[in-house]
């Protein structure tokens, strides 16, 4: 191709990566130009050309600096900050205090400390997840290197009779953990009462958890979730695995004893959702909202448990396909 | 996963715009916007940074009407592209029922497409999914730039890169002009709600 073609050819090209935002691959064009330039003595005004490309690629190099620079986690606004809360904050399944847990620590993840710590702060008077707001607001203070305030919020917490002593042994071994992980030596004060042993070994296998370290201290902040930030946590419950049906062994009746077999339509933790036909009444007579099942099978992909249950709600279905069919809500109790 | 109401016989589901940075993601969002304004449930936020780049998302919430006897809804989110916002698109991602992959069609963007594949593939994975389950979409963008005169890829020579082994169907669009975008998200949610039916039946 003639030189002339192959510059005009790049110029455009690297006009329109400009345009599409790919700064890079524009003035990678742009010094390919110059290249040729430089190389054809006879182009005409070849110098003026070079001098133009010069001015355009300056300011791409501005671009790229202000974008590089450009703040990984600013603060958003208000109404964006309630949006990552709702939108991030699990399925809504949960009661309000743990909603209200999992929407800060949404907050958290985005970077929105400053919301999160308040919204942590308020859940400290929350007795079922006060620890784990106490954890995430150890998390949001280490993710913003302010280790000397975790320590603080620590000691702060050690004068507060909202706190057990066992709760303040599990943060303080957790924050123990973190320091020593990030080479931060601070003693921390303890409120005085020695705990059991087997309290202790518990508390020490939770602390030796393994865990990435943060990337935030060595000067490194990641953009939304450091590790740090990855593990943040809700109150301590149990873990239900995914159960795709349920035997349930007839607790009365002319039936009594034989297991019925149904698919689980729907599971949230330790709740499923089954749905069994109108034409099932002698067996829809049985489960009442309150029936103890004591003989379950839960079939799950990798296990079959046996267990117990009890009748939580029994709804009848009002309209589409499944009309008059029962929608019976079983908790599940024990596995 | 999506949510399931069933008192309400609502079902709300999820699809993730995913790819490279610049490829168009934030542009199909804003023409489904544009021209759906009946289905659209609200307004289209962005949470972008400078030079117009996604930060942390964009995010369009769709509401389809009745399907089979249940209010379908559907939101629509983007990932930012841009490398290092890896572990936002992770959180995006999470529990995504459906997915979009726009790939930019500028040969110097080929080697981005495949990172960004890898990086979708990588990120299901860690939740325990493969994008071998997830239904998923791919749109080939910016082919109304061919009539610039600058090199883009051809349809074919993207497939085989990008969609060999995965098989998902394709559309080559211009989102810009809006060309394939209704046929990439109807695609999708065609696919979406198929699956979501067969996992928990809510049609039935």
């Amino acid at each position: 191709m003639d030189p002339k073609d192959q510059i005009v050819s790049l110029l455009k090209e690297a006009d329109l990566y400009q345009n599409q935002g790919l700064l890079n691959e524009a003035k990678e064009r742009y010094k390919k130009a110059t290249d040729i330039i430089k190389n054809s003595p006879n182009i005409k005004n070849g110098q003026e050309l070079i001098a133009n490309i010069v001015k355009k690629v300056v300011d791409l190099n501005q671009k790229i600096i202000k974008i590089n620079q450009a703040a990984t986690k600013p603060t958003v606004s208000d109404s964006k900050q309630t949006l990552i809360k709702k939108l991030f904050a699990g399925d809504g399944e949960n009661d309000n205090h743990t909603s209200a847990l999992e929407g800060a620590i949404a907050l958290a993840k985005f970077g929105q400390f400053d919301r999160a710590l308040e919204e942590f702060e308020r859940l400290l008077d929350v007795e079922a997840v006060r620890v784990a707001a106490a954890k995430n607001i150890v998390r949001c203070h280490l993710e913003i290197e302010a280790l000397e305030d975790a320590a603080l919020c620590y000691e702060r917490w050690v004068g507060d009779d909202r706190f057990a002593y066992a709760q303040l042994d599990k943060i303080r071994f957790f924050l123990e953990g973190r320091f020593s992980k990030l080479g931060f030596e601070r003693e921390l004060y303890q409120r005085e009462e020695t705990i059991s042993d087997e309290d202790m070994e518990s508390l020490e296998m939770e602390a030796a958890t393994p865990e990435e370290s943060s990337s935030s201290v060595n000067g490194q902040h990641s953009e939304c979730s450091s590790a740090v930030m990855e593990d943040m946590e809700l109150p301590e419950e149990e873990e239900f695995l995914d159960i795709n049906s349920v035997g349930i062994q007839l607790p009365s009746g002319a039936q009594k004893g034989r297991m019925v077999e149904f698919d689980v339509s729907f599971q949230t933790g330790n709740s499923i959702n089954l749905i069994i036909s109108s034409k099932e009444s002698a067996l829809l007579d049985q489960l009442v909202k309150g029936t103890k099942l004591n003989d379950m099978q839960f079939f799950s992909p990798i296990a079959i448990l046996n267990g117990s249950g009890v009748v939580t709600a029994k709804t009848q279905i009002k309209s589409g396909p499944k009309e008059g069919d029962y929608s019976l809500d079983i908790t599940i109790l024990t596995t | 996963m999506a949510t399931f109401n069933f008192k309400k016989r609502e079902i709300e589901c999820k699809i993730v715009y995913y790819g490279p940075g610049r490829c168009g993601k934030t542009t199909n969002l804003e023409y489904i916007f544009k021209t759906y304004k009946k289905q659209i449930a609200g307004e289209m936020v962005s949470i972008d940074t400078e030079g117009d780049r996604t930060l942390f998302f964009d995010f369009l919430p769709m509401g389809l009407g009745k399907i089979k006897g249940c209010d379908v809804k559907v939101q629509l989110y983007t990932v930012p592209g841009q490398v290092q916002y890896s572990s936002t698109r992770k959180l995006v991602l999470k529990e995504v029922d459906g997915l979009i992959f726009v790939a930019d069609s500028l040969e110097v963007r080929r080697e981005k497409n495949m990172l960004s594949l890898k990086d979708l593939h990588e990120n299901l994975k860690s939740y325990g999914t493969s994008i071998f389950k997830v239904p998923l979409v791919m749109q080939y963008n910016k082919r109304d730039l061919e009539e610039e005169g600058i090199p883009l890829m051809s349809i074919e020579r993207m497939d085989r890169d990008l969609n060999r082994q995965l098989k998902a169907p394709y559309f080559s669009a211009s989102a810009i002009k809006g060309q394939g975008v209704p046929q990439t998200i109807m695609e999708c949610l065609k696919r979406t709600l198929l699956n979501l039916q067969k996992q928990l039946k809510w049609a039935k």
